[in-house]
């Protein structure tokens, strides 16, 4: 919202105030001020000039040659393009070396072999108005040769105000409001304004039905004699400074009295509203064309303002293009009324139409307003136009009551909730010039609410706090220690997981943390055939094919992937996260929310000659198994997942879980092959990617295993390799407890390091090479010992169908 | 001098003159060779006096275990020389840079939310959770913004259903009513975390963005003690003293409620980051509305209460200079490593 300080001055003596210094009290006192700006600025530099003469330009058939002098010694020679230009006038002249709106400079010129040293100024070219049909012709007793800002008083700062931080201030949508605020901070007293109602004729008040509990009040006055044309210079200028654009007189009065008092009105042409006022809502969808020219979708419970049957403007947000103020007629209605705020403000809201007019009737205008801004409007009309007649009396209907009330207020509540000593004086003293009358009282007082602040600004105590806090400023708040028992919080066990998840992933995983959207585009899971899973959807995405809330973390991280690789040959990406999944059972309708861990790692395939060890699948696990190690919890089983996941390479998927059928704590897999392209990794990004998701409420409720101290062994223990050959469907699993079968609990550190397949061992056949040690705690081992490990191993893998390699 | 002495002598001289090993051999030989001068003294003993023959040999030995011992000594000199020699001449490029070391990273909304934490579980504040898929009740009704209020349009709701019963959460302020039906007062609790809302993307502005709710309950909390905790806070994120101060900010769960503004961490006359104010307006705050206390079944004629919502991701935006809010949940991995 942008506010004129000369407008504001009109109602509060701002005498020896700095704009700046008014700008940084509200800021501190009432609302946010966003900027502040001079009015016109280039007008401080075009001037006054006196037509000398006018002659026919020698070349040119519509073009004038004038003499104007500016209040230097010899008048310039200016060619004007303009009808109206004639000598004896006074005129806004830009010199050579003005600038202009636009970034125009005025230059010396030849105009059709003539020179020009300026330019006389249309109303428009000085973005003062629209009018461009002439040069504008200043009032003759303006001073020739001071800038027009001077002579006409239009020197004026502009402040822009947050409207945001006015939301639950109706009074302030009006300047006399923020005035009154400015009088309270500054303690100044409001000027008068004449705000009783007019008199009028004899003739019976307009016919106004009021058939909708939405319209609390409307209130309309007959106006005859009105004439067109433009409002007076004043109140255009003060107009434009606070934004709006000029229009015609009594729009322009219209726009004023709103502006002035923070009242809506609207001014219809008599002979648009034959049948008199019906206000009520529309009882069925219709169309109804805006006076912007929008044709608009109305629904059964919009508010309209009906005259005989036809709706003619939308209550309180717009009239109707049919009932426009007409340049005809000399008879206008005058409507003042007050709206419900939730019923504007859901039409606007629906229709996308936000007006002057919607934006303050939502904030619940106080219903004694209107037949004090009508009485303005009157005032201010026939000031301007001494010949307006009232001839009726004034319509004034609907079922409204005054909203002042009363509040009780200690002085004990408010130097409590503020942590401030204030006296009660000085409390009842800020209370006072805010407008808030006390009675008297030892401590405690019964605070009148005037209407205007009552309708749901101050309602209770604590907003009276606020009003003695903000007048006395919060700065001067002495700063209070919190004092209280502090025990330690309770011990928050998932952060406390997330926490170790984290740090070890980022160390010795190596891995980069991703924080990403909670929303996943329908392209990329639509790539991961996931589209059919249901979704917790939101229905006004910031884009088409975005309203997906995840339902799992995993998704994200395979989107950026592909960018990922483009950066990284060994890509390592995880994320901890929230994923939604839609639970029609629950209650309340909130969806099942899930704790995750996503991880996902890339690099190009292992050369065929690497270790056998060397794919993305197995150093993921690693991952995974030594940071369930790190989170102590006990070991899962690990088996092939028989419902692997859409994105999941089939036979290369496998499922940890706690217990043999406890439901799963991690899904491990390869990525599928033509996901995996269908994600870009394709050419130059083709690549080795595992991923994996780990339900976090899982880990979280796992049986711990505390990882404990075992001592260091005191006799040495014997290192040695075996290799076992065996058939290729034989797990390594089998092979491992078989050794440590063999062992009888000696042997340790069993290691797999190899595992091959090649023509010597035969078709189907594969050889596993592992180190161990075996070790005891008892005594000290000897070959012998090793012989016997290594016959009961042969003999246990013999009867496995394996065999033990003797080199 | 005698003759042994001046044997000696010469023949020390001669190893001091040693440069290389080679010349060392060489006295060696010389001396005590099989026709060295010490050879020389022992032969020409058996020509001498008997009475002289004694101290002739023990003589001769003197100087030939002196000589060796002169050797010995300067043979380890000229090995130490060398090897220091050898070692000097090995040029190393100091500008060699270190062998990659591979690191993971932790994103920057993460380590700003632990320092956070941290700082507020240190002064006793619990921290909390709250689902980013919130119910209407909790997002506004419970926190004063009835349907139809004008602040609902301030907040650019994602809704999850056409009747608005569920929306993506606007702000972290939902988890204020959790709190009080969680807790007994009085309490403190922050509640760090993603929200949402429904607007066109630019360098600024972000659907996702990462907040903080922070929220005291107790008896007679004042305004006083919300500025003293928001200095506090400051102290902690900035490390140091910062001047802050409160001007009037509307949010119906609070009442009085405020925007804190702190002075600009990085310029003394306004930068770009204040917009040339000397200020930044850093997080909204105020004392919680009996209504709102009400709704989490606290009796706000005992208890009172203050509350705050720290914009994380601005405060990580500030931390590191980052000038695109986009790069937070892009996931670029160019900007990821930089942490």
């Amino acid at each position: 919202m942008l506010v004129s300080i000369k407008w504001l001055g009109r109602h509060v003596d701002l005498e020896g105030l700095k704009p700046e210094q008014i700008c940084e009290d509200l800021t501190l006192s009432t609302c946010e001020v966003e900027g502040l700006e001079p009015f016109a600025p280039h007008m401080a530099s075009v001037r006054v000039g006196e037509v000398l003469s006018r002659e026919p330009h020698p070349d040119a058939d519509k073009l004038s040659l004038c003499q104007v002098a500016v209040g230097e010694e010899e008048p310039l020679q200016i060619v004007c393009g303009a009808p109206n230009v004639d000598a004896g006038q006074k005129v806004a002249v830009a010199v050579v070396g003005t600038r202009l709106p636009g970034d125009f400079k005025i230059k010396k010129s030849k105009i059709r072999g003539v020179e020009s040293r300026g330019m006389i100024c249309s109303v428009r070219e000085l973005e003062l108005g629209d009018e461009h049909d002439g040069i504008w012709v200043l009032p003759p007793d303006a001073q020739v040769g001071t800038s027009v800002a001077e002579a006409l008083d239009m020197e004026d700062w502009v402040i822009e105000i947050d409207n945001k931080s006015l939301t639950h201030r109706p009074d302030l949508w009006g300047v006399r409001g923020l005035a009154a605020e400015l009088g309270a901070i500054y303690d100044r007293p409001l000027k008068p304004l004449d705000l009783t109602l007019p008199e009028v004729g004899a003739d019976p008040a307009f016919d106004v039905r009021i058939e909708t509990p939405a319209c609390s009040r409307y209130m309309g006055l007959v106006l005859d004699n009105v004439q067109g044309g433009p409002s007076p210079a004043w109140m255009r200028h003060l107009l434009l400074a606070a934004g709006q654009r000029p229009i015609d007189g009594l729009v322009d009065l219209s726009n004023f009295v709103m502006l002035d008092l923070g009242q809506p009105n609207h001014v219809f042409d008599l002979a648009e509203v034959p049948g008199g006022i019906v206000v009520r809502e529309a009882s069925e969808a219709c169309k109804f064309t805006t006076l912007d020219g929008e044709e608009r979708a109305l629904q059964a419970g919009d508010m309209l303002v009906c005259s005989a049957e036809q709706p003619v403007a939308l209550a309180g947000i717009m009239g109707g293009l049919d009932s426009r103020v007409g340049e005809t007629g000399s008879r206008r209605l005058l409507e003042v009324a007050t709206f419900h705020p939730a019923t504007v403000r859901r039409t606007s809201s629906r229709l996308g139409l936000r007006t002057d007019s919607s934006a303050r009737f939502e904030k619940h205008l106080d219903p004694t307003l209107p037949s004090k801004a009508l009485a303005h409007f009157a005032h201010l009309l026939t000031q301007w136009q001494p010949d307006v007649r009232l001839p009726a009396a004034i319509s004034d209907c609907g079922d409204w009551t005054d909203p002042a009330m009363e509040i009780e207020l200690s002085g004990d509540h408010v130097r409590r909730a503020l942590g401030v000593d204030l006296t009660d004086d000085a409390i009842r003293s800020i209370l006072e010039r805010l407008g808030l009358g006390c009675t008297e009282g030892e401590g405690t007082w019964t605070v009148a609410i005037p209407s205007a602040r009552a309708t749901k600004d101050l309602t209770i105590a604590q907003d009276l706090v606020e009003e003695v806090g903000r007048i006395h400023r919060y700065g001067n708040v002495p700063e209070a220690a919190l004092i209280a028992d502090v025990v330690p919080p309770p011990v928050d066990a998932r952060r406390n997981l997330v926490r170790r998840v984290q740090d070890r992933l980022a160390g010795s995983g190596q891995m980069h943390e991703v924080l990403s959207y909670s929303f996943q585009s329908d392209d990329l899971l639509e790539t991961l055939g996931w589209t059919t899973e249901p979704h917790v959807e939101v229905i006004n995405p910031v884009a088409a094919g975005m309203s997906r809330v995840r339902r799992a973390v995993l998704p994200s991280l395979l989107g950026l992937l592909a960018e990922g690789r483009r950066q990284s040959g060994d890509l390592r990406l995880f994320e901890v996260g929230k994923a939604y999944v839609p639970n029609p059972d629950a209650e309340d309708g909130q969806p099942t929310e899930r704790h995750e861990l996503a991880l996902a790692w890339a690099k190009p395939a292992a050369a065929a000659d690497a270790a056998f060890d060397d794919s993305r699948l197995l150093h993921l696990r690693g991952a995974l198994q030594d940071l369930f190690a790190h989170l102590e919890i006990e070991a899962p089983t690990w088996t092939l997942d028989d419902q692997p996941p859409s994105w999941a390479h089939p036979a290369r998927a496998l499922v940890a879980r706690l217990g043999d059928s406890g439901p799963p704590l991690a899904r491990l897999a390869d990525l599928h092959p033509e996901v995996a392209v269908a994600l870009g990794l394709e050419g130059e990004l083709a690549c080795d990617v595992a991923v994996a998701e780990v339900s976090l409420d899982q880990a979280l409720g796992a049986p711990q295993e505390a990882s404990g101290y075992r001592p260091i062994p005191r006799f040495p223990g014997v290192k040695l390799d075996v290799a076992v050959l065996t058939a290729e469907e034989t797990h390594a699993g089998d092979v491992q407890a078989l050794i440590e079968k063999a062992g009888k609990g000696l042997v340790r550190d069993l290691e797999l390091f190899d595992l091959y397949r090649g023509e010597s061992l035969g078709e189907g056949r594969k050889s596993l090479a592992y180190h161990l040690q075996l070790q005891s705690d008892k005594r000290t081992l000897s070959d012998k010992d090793c012989a016997k490990f290594l016959d009961r191993l042969e003999r246990g893998l013999g009867e496995s169908g394996a065999e033990l390699r003797r080199s | 001098m005698t003759d042994l002495e001046q044997i000696l002598s010469e023949a020390r001289a001669k190893v001091a003159a040693a440069t290389q090993a080679e010349s060392l051999r060489a006295v060696d030989r010389e001396y005590l060779g099989k026709e060295g001068v010490v050879a020389g003294l022992l032969a020409a003993i058996p020509t001498l006096e008997p009475s002289e023959r004694r101290a002739a040999g023990q003589g001769a030995n003197e100087v030939k275990t002196a000589v060796l011992e002169a050797i010995e000594e300067r043979k380890s000199a000229l090995a130490r020389e060398a090897l220091s020699a050898q070692l000097s001449g090995e040029g190393f490029d100091p500008t060699l840079p270190g062998a990659a070391q591979r690191r993971g990273s932790l994103h920057p909304i993460t380590q700003v939310t632990r320092e956070l934490e941290d700082l507020f579980t240190s002064m006793g504040y619990s921290v909390l959770d709250g689902p980013e898929v919130e119910l209407d009740h909790y997002n506004f009704e419970a926190l004063n913004i009835p349907v139809d209020h004008p602040a609902r349009d301030s907040q650019d709701t994602f809704f999850c259903d056409p009747e608005g019963h569920l929306v993506m959460r606007t702000h972290t302020s939902p988890v204020q009513v959790r709190a009080m039906e969680q807790l007994e007062p009085p309490f403190r609790a922050v509640a760090p975390g993603k929200v949402f809302r429904q607007e066109t993307t630019d360098a600024s502005h972000e659907h996702t963005f990462h907040q903080m709710e922070g929220l005291v309950v107790g008896k007679d909390i004042s305004v006083g003690h919300l500025i003293g905790a928001m200095k506090t806070l400051l102290r902690g994120i900035f490390g140091r003293d910062l001047d802050v101060r409160l001007r009037p900010g509307y949010f119906p769960f609070v009442e009085p409620g405020f925007e804190l503004d702190a002075r600009c961490p990085f310029c003394e006359k306004g930068c770009s980051v204040c917009k040339r104010t000397t200020w930044i307006e850093l997080l909204p705050c105020g004392l919680v509305h009996p209504n709102v206390l009400r709704m989490g079944g606290i009796d706000p004629d005992e208890w009172s209460g203050f509350a705050f919502g720290l914009g994380l991701s601005r405060l990580v935006m500030l931390r590191y200079g980052i000038d695109d809010v986009r790069h937070l949940l892009g996931g670029d991995l160019r900007f990821l490593e930089q942490f």
